[in-house]
């Protein structure tokens, strides 16, 4: 990657880090109450505390990927994280998936009701979820500079 | 020639020492092998990033919740709740208690369909099939309502992880916690493997090195690794409950294992293990894994949880159950806190835990325990004996030594682990 690519992926994910840790420490202290909800931002559940400890090591992997960001094992600090992020963001996307096709009366749900399953709120992971997208273009480039 | 005079000159002085060993092996590849220099791809660093604790551990708790989340919305929300209770419940048992032939009361039809249960000592037909207790009602309900769901969605996330290559780094990452307890980092795949089903776990306990290592994998898996069918139906009937289960078995597996190691007899040592390195997994792959341990668990368990439907049912048909609550009743409420009622699931658990769960279920629709009572009998039926085909295969795989070592050493657990829940639960103020 060039040194643009890099400051830029290093500006990029120090804010992302610094996002994802202030979501973690939300869901953290979301866990006291046992919920929380902000706009359209919710958290609760009962793998809040677990989630809370992955977003917060999103947000530590992220920020100590920035220095010398273009170096190989740095890059991966910052791709571990968004594969973090993906598997927390996916659950909760599989999740409202599995819950929008089952009716509560009939065997398959109405039209309606299916997509009033994908309304908000939404857990921070998925608000995070496009925004950890952008490691793929920084993994292809790392893939063209193998090659 | 010279190098194979020099290993001639080593081996000879069998049997060498694990150090020795490894001292010849780098001599060897001193030797042999050539490095050249390698630049570290992308995928390296991401290995050795799985593998270090301080970053492997945050990420071994993203993949375990991934793969634990991923398994109550496949099995609990999308097909048990969502269709299946519904076919159970609403369809398939009141359709057989319209026409299967006998009705409330005939011991058949109590043995087939539904067993119905005493309010206000009036005996009243079951309005589901946690409930009714009959072969073709519970048994099926447990194998096709519940099970089979929470096998596939654990053996779907097992392959996907095992042919990624994780599987192996996990085992690195908790290779220092298991040896505490003289087991090898390896021992995390029998323990992985278990949740799914006990008996491929205990076969996967063959590449450890020695009979003792062997014999405490084999003891902690029948004792503390619960099972997927049993998962499936602990999730169902006590969501609430799972962490603490589960915070409960893994004190006990690390527990119990610093003991064996310290009492049994016998060495723990090294073996090597092959890190590859990270791949794409293939569908081709992932679906023949998910077909061959689907169906080979089904084949398990169809069997034993209909023939355990049955012999709990000719039990209480014959007053056996309750001559068995009468003898065990005062022990199980005494020592464990449990009520005498208890007696049935554990006797079904000598067939299947997940039968056994089952069972327990409809003691709470019923009302008949507490929650902390339920908490308890949940921890007995993992601990206090494995199921039948876990127990034939233990035979198998062990001399009758050890198969008495590993009885002896259930029934110790039983009764102390079993007897401190129970005294926590009083000190708390909820036994």
């Amino acid at each position: 990657m060039n040194e643009t690519e890099e400051k830029f992926g290093q500006i990029y994910f120090a804010v992302l880090g610094a996002v994802a840790l202030a979501f973690g420490v939300a869901e953290l202290i979301a866990t006291v109450p046992g919920e929380a909800s902000w706009g359209i931002m919710e958290m609760s559940g009962i793998f809040l505390p677990w989630r809370a400890i992955i977003l917060l090591s999103v947000g530590f992997f992220y920020l100590s990927s920035v220095k010398n960001f273009a170096e190989v094992h740095q890059l991966a600090k910052a791709v571990m994280a968004s594969i973090m992020i993906w598997i927390v963001a996916g659950i909760a996307i599989w999740a409202r998936i599995a819950g929008s096709i089952p009716g509560e009366e009939t065997w398959f749900n109405s039209l309606e009701g299916f997509l009033a399953s994908y309304a908000p709120p939404y857990c921070p992971e998925m608000f995070l979820l496009p925004f950890s997208l952008v490691i793929v273009y920084y993994i292809l480039k790392e893939g063209e500079t193998v090659k | 020639m010279r190098l194979r005079a020099q290993v001639k000159k080593e081996v000879v002085k069998v049997p060498l020492s694990v150090d020795e060993r490894w001292d010849l092996i780098e001599k060897i590849s001193k030797q042999t092998v050539e490095f050249g220099a390698r630049k570290h791809t992308l995928k390296d660093a991401i290995a050795e990033l799985t593998v270090k604790p301080l970053t492997g551990i945050p990420v071994a708790i993203a993949v375990i919740y991934g793969f634990w989340a991923f398994f109550c919305e496949f099995a609990g929300t999308l097909f048990t709740d969502g269709f299946m209770v519904r076919l159970f419940d609403e369809h398939w048992l009141p359709w057989l208690q319209s026409v299967f032939p006998g009705g409330l009361g005939n011991p058949f039809y109590a043995l087939m369909v539904d067993a119905g249960h005493l309010e206000e000592g009036v005996l009243v037909a079951s309005d589901n099939c946690f409930e009714a207790f009959g072969m073709l009602t519970s048994g099926l309900f447990i194998v096709f309502g519940v099970v089979l769901w929470a096998i596939l969605a654990f053996y779907l996330i097992f392959a996907i992880l095992e042919d990624i290559g994780y599987l192996p780094r996990l085992a690195v990452l908790v290779d220092t916690v298991l040896h505490k307890i003289g087991l090898h980092g390896y021992a995390i795949v029998p323990t992985f493997l278990s949740l799914g089903c006990n008996v491929p776990g205990v076969t996967a306990t063959r590449p450890l090195e020695t009979r003792k290592q062997r014999f405490m994998m084999m003891t902690l898996l029948a004792i503390f690794v619960p099972c997927g069918a049993q998962i499936g139906i602990m999730q169902d009937l006590v969501p609430e409950m799972m962490g603490w289960i589960f915070l409960t078995l893994a004190i006990g597996y690390l527990g119990f294992g610093f003991i064996l190691n310290k009492i049994v007899p016998g060495k723990s040592p090294e073996i090597i293990m092959d890190v590859p390195p990270y791949q794409m997994p293939t569908l081709k792959n992932i679906m023949s894994k998910l077909w061959i341990r689907t169906s080979g668990f089904l084949l398990v368990a169809v069997p034993f949880v209909l023939l355990g439907c049955l012999i709990v049912g000719l039990m209480y048909l014959t007053g056996a159950m309750d001559w068995l609550a009468a003898v065990f009743g005062p022990l199980l409420m005494v020592w464990f806190g449990v009520p005498s009622e208890t007696v049935a699931p554990l006797i079904a658990g000598f067939l299947r835990k997940d039968l056994a769960v089952g069972m327990l279920g409809g003691l709470m629709e019923q009302g008949i325990m507490t929650p902390f009572q339920v908490f308890t009998s949940v921890i007995l039926l993992c601990i206090y004996f494995p199921c039948l085909a876990t127990f034939a295969l233990m035979i198998k795989e062990e001399n009758w030594k050890e198969l008495l070592g590993s009885l002896a050493s259930l029934i110790a657990m039983v009764f102390v682990y079993g007897g401190l829940i129970h005294l926590v639960g009083i000190m708390l103020g909820v036994a």
